[in-house]
């Protein structure tokens, strides 16, 4: 129950086809966060659940450097299967998030007259249609998966993780697209049919909330805000993700962050940053001594990103912020 | 659809899961939560995945399928407890009801309901579309009305003269997040300058004391003095009228009160709407429930500020001084007298060490102090804030720690987005 390799895979059960994580339970699910490294609470852990088990896609929103990307990498990592990761952009279209075709191969083929220009009328999952001369250079020989298609299209023991990565930057053409991907898991190419997946992609959408996205996104998916962590989560965090790092320097710099966060910043630090700044306090604090000033000085272009901000954190501000830390 | 099996504990269950379910989407929508119209049918597979033994996964589950977007969270937030305890209601939900018959206060059966344990039927079919699949017995007009009496609480139906008949909740919500922002404010409030000094603090050289002592050339240890940070006094107005009550969390807003009362040293706290009374020693009770009941405390009528004010000043006369802050929870829709109004906010605010206004309106990003009343009080007021949650307390702290009474603050100047 529960395990990679078991469950899922079972091609009788129309159930696991339809959602192939559908065997995963909590315990499995936790001991795959608890090998990558990832310190999820309860909500985080119980909505991953309901994403996996039912099927649908999680649309994952949270600060900058809250570790929504991460979710996805670590499921794919823990669940030994494929990431499909697609980057959003502004500007980001059809062909280079679906397919292409290779209009050189295409070219080639036609001119070497090993296929003809005729659809493939559906019946692109040969690719062929049997007799040599009627090939048509509309299959699927021809054609170039981009992430959406090979996501469908994958072929692993369980079915890849795809990985939508802040598609607040898209533009909202490519939501409307997403839509019939997020559905129905398919994809309608003209001249091929509809590629369906046998076996849907787990999807994970991660938003900055730069603007809002449509409703019509939002209604298909289970949503989970990852709030900025509490003190004890972000050491917790810290401490998992930079063991080399001394357990009472941990405490501190996790309280340094949480006081700066109170900071009206441009930029507040998320995860991410803490976890740089913890590496880079690391590597500076060889003897361990804590937490100094100077070192908070110093490495602060680590945590705050923005000139306004590490302007306005000023000395006095490092050592109050310091002398907190070391108090609590 | 299914057959409402009278006596099948199972069924009368899953039916009031059902209810609760349906009633809860409506409820969310009803605060312009776009709940999609599916969103009862993967909220019930939600829970059959989840269980519904512990409530955080079931909130978990709920909001993953319910919610999109972090201002829906708060709403959720705010209507979830309602829910379960209407869900959880009669102590033990999960065990056969001791009467598992139709009683008048529960939800109806869902006419048309999904499958909730399989999940099979994906056709689309919404147990929660408005179409009215879900129908109350007993002809109550208000859900609120018609929820189950809680076991871990006590419900107050009272009977106020312009407001309708209203059930408050009345169960101290024990909320830590909550208290830690009620404790910093009362910090921040306690630190303010000109604020109470005591003996005890070693902020400071106590001059006037080491002088009162010295005598005779003998040398004293320097005495010091410092802020108690539990002498905080403050005078709490909280409104509770229609207008406010169907904006403010009720929960929040009485573990609010309830803690400022029990943990500030001297407050004092008045409810009002078209009247005043002091509650005090009743919402500073742990069963403020049963204490509100003894007290009459009336709730639901419109909002006469202006009204309370004079009756304060003349009821109460000590109850502000130099060294008091006024603490006023309204929304400032006034329907009394703005002048009367206007008369007695100058009071209060000659009268005492400062003025907030906490206003459950000011959330939004979009809110504006355009309202009479709001306009009006707006002069004599040092910082007018939001009041819908704890982070607002939070904020309302951490400008006082910044800025003291006299600098800039307000809801204008709350960073958050």
């Amino acid at each position: 129950m529960g395990t990679d390799d078991d469950g899922g895979d079972d091609p009788g059960s129309a159930a696991a086809a339809a959602a192939p994580f559908a065997d995963v339970d909590e315990e499995r699910l936790r001991e795959v966060f608890e090998a990558e490294s990832y310190v999820a609470d309860d909500e985080i852990v119980t909505t991953v659940l309901l994403a996996l088990r039912l099927g649908k896609p999680l649309l994952i929103e949270g600060e900058p450097g809250s570790g929504k990307t991460e979710l996805g990498k670590v499921l794919a990592g823990g669940f030994s299967t494929d990431l499909v990761r697609l980057q959003c952009y502004e500007g980001l279209a059809a062909e280079n998030t679906l397919y292409e075709w290779n209009y050189t191969k295409q070219l080639l083929a036609v001119q070497a007259g090993e296929g003809g220009v005729e659809d493939g009328g559906g019946s692109g999952e040969a690719g062929a249609d049997g007799d040599g001369d009627e090939r048509s250079v509309f299959d699927r020989d021809y054609l170039l998966e981009r992430p959406l298609l090979e996501a469908l299209s994958g072929d692993g023991d369980r079915p890849p993780i795809l990985l939508i990565d802040e598609v607040d930057r898209a533009d909202e053409e490519f939501e409307a697209l997403l839509l019939e991907v997020l559905s129905d898991f398919q994809v309608s190419i003209p001249e091929l049919g509809t590629v369906s997946a046998d076996r849907p992609p787990v999807v994970i959408v991660t938003s900055n909330r730069t603007r809002g996205l449509s409703d019509a996104l939002k209604r298909r998916c289970l949503y989970l805000h990852i709030d900025p962590p509490s003190f004890e989560k972000e050491r917790a965090i810290v401490e998992r993700k930079v063991p080399e790092l001394d357990a009472a320097v941990a405490a501190e710099l996790c309280g340094v962050v949480a006081r700066l966060r109170e900071e009206p910043l441009l930029k507040q630090p998320g995860v991410a940053e803490t976890l740089d700044w913890a590496r880079a306090v690391r590597e500076l604090d060889g003897e361990g001594e804590g937490l100094e000033p100077a070192t908070v000085r110093n490495t602060l272009g680590c945590l705050l990103k923005e000139a306004e901000d590490v302007e306005r954190v000023d000395d006095d501000l490092i050592e109050r912020v310091v002398a907190d830390a070391t108090a609590e | 659809m299914f057959e409402n099996e009278e006596g099948t504990d199972l069924e009368a269950a899953r039916e009031r899961t059902l209810g609760a379910l349906v009633s809860f989407s409506r409820a969310l929508r009803r605060e312009g939560v776009s709940v999609p119209a599916d969103g009862s049918l993967v909220a019930a597979r939600a829970l059959a995945t989840v269980g519904l033994s512990d409530r955080e996964r079931v909130r978990a589950a709920l909001k993953a399928a319910l919610v999109a977007g972090p201002d829906e969270e708060d709403v959720f937030e705010r209507l979830f407890p309602s829910f379960w305890r209407q869900f959880a209601g009669e102590g033990d939900f999960w065990t056969p009801p001791a009467q598992d018959g139709p009683d008048a206060g529960e939800p109806a059966p869902v006419e048309a309901a999904p499958e909730s344990g399989g999940g099979e039927d994906t056709n689309g079919s919404d147990a929660g579309r408005d179409g009215g699949t879900v129908a109350r017995r007993g002809g109550s007009t208000s859900e609120t009305e018609s929820a189950d009496p809680v076991s871990d609480g006590t419900s107050a139906a009272v009977y106020s003269p312009v407001g309708s008949t209203e059930r408050v909740d009345a169960i101290g919500r024990e909320d830590a997040t909550l208290e830690r922002s009620i404790d910093r404010l009362g910090r921040a409030l306690a630190r303010l300058r000109g604020r109470q000094v005591t003996q005890s603090g070693d902020e400071r050289p106590d001059v006037r004391r080491a002088l009162r002592r010295a005598g005779g050339g003998v040398p004293l240890p320097l005495p010091t003095a410092g802020r108690d940070e539990r002498a905080v006094r403050a005078l709490v107005l909280a409104d509770v009228s229609r207008s406010v009550l169907d904006t403010v969390d009720r929960p929040f807003l009485l573990a609010a009160l309830g803690h400022m009362t029990r943990e500030w040293r001297e407050v004092r706290t008045f409810l009002f709407d078209t009247d005043v009374r002091e509650v005090t020693r009743a919402i500073g009770s742990r069963d403020a429930g049963t204490a509100l009941e003894r007290a009459e405390a009336e709730w639901g009528g419109g909002t006469r500020i202006g009204e309370a004010i004079a009756a304060i000043r003349r009821a109460h006369p000590g109850a502000v001084d130099r060294d008091t802050v006024v603490l006023v929870a309204s929304d400032g829709l006034e329907v009394g007298d703005v002048a009367e109004l206007e008369e007695g906010m100058a009071w209060l605010s000659g009268a005492s060490a400062g003025v907030l206004w906490l206003n459950p309106l000011a959330g939004s990003p979009e809110y504006e102090p355009t309202c009479r009343g709001m306009a009006a009080a707006l002069p004599y007021v040092d910082g007018l804030f939001a009041f819908a949650g704890p982070g607002d307390v939070r904020e309302v702290a951490r400008q006082l720690e910044r800025q003291g009474l006299s600098g800039s603050i307000g809801y204008e100047y709350d960073p958050r987005p």
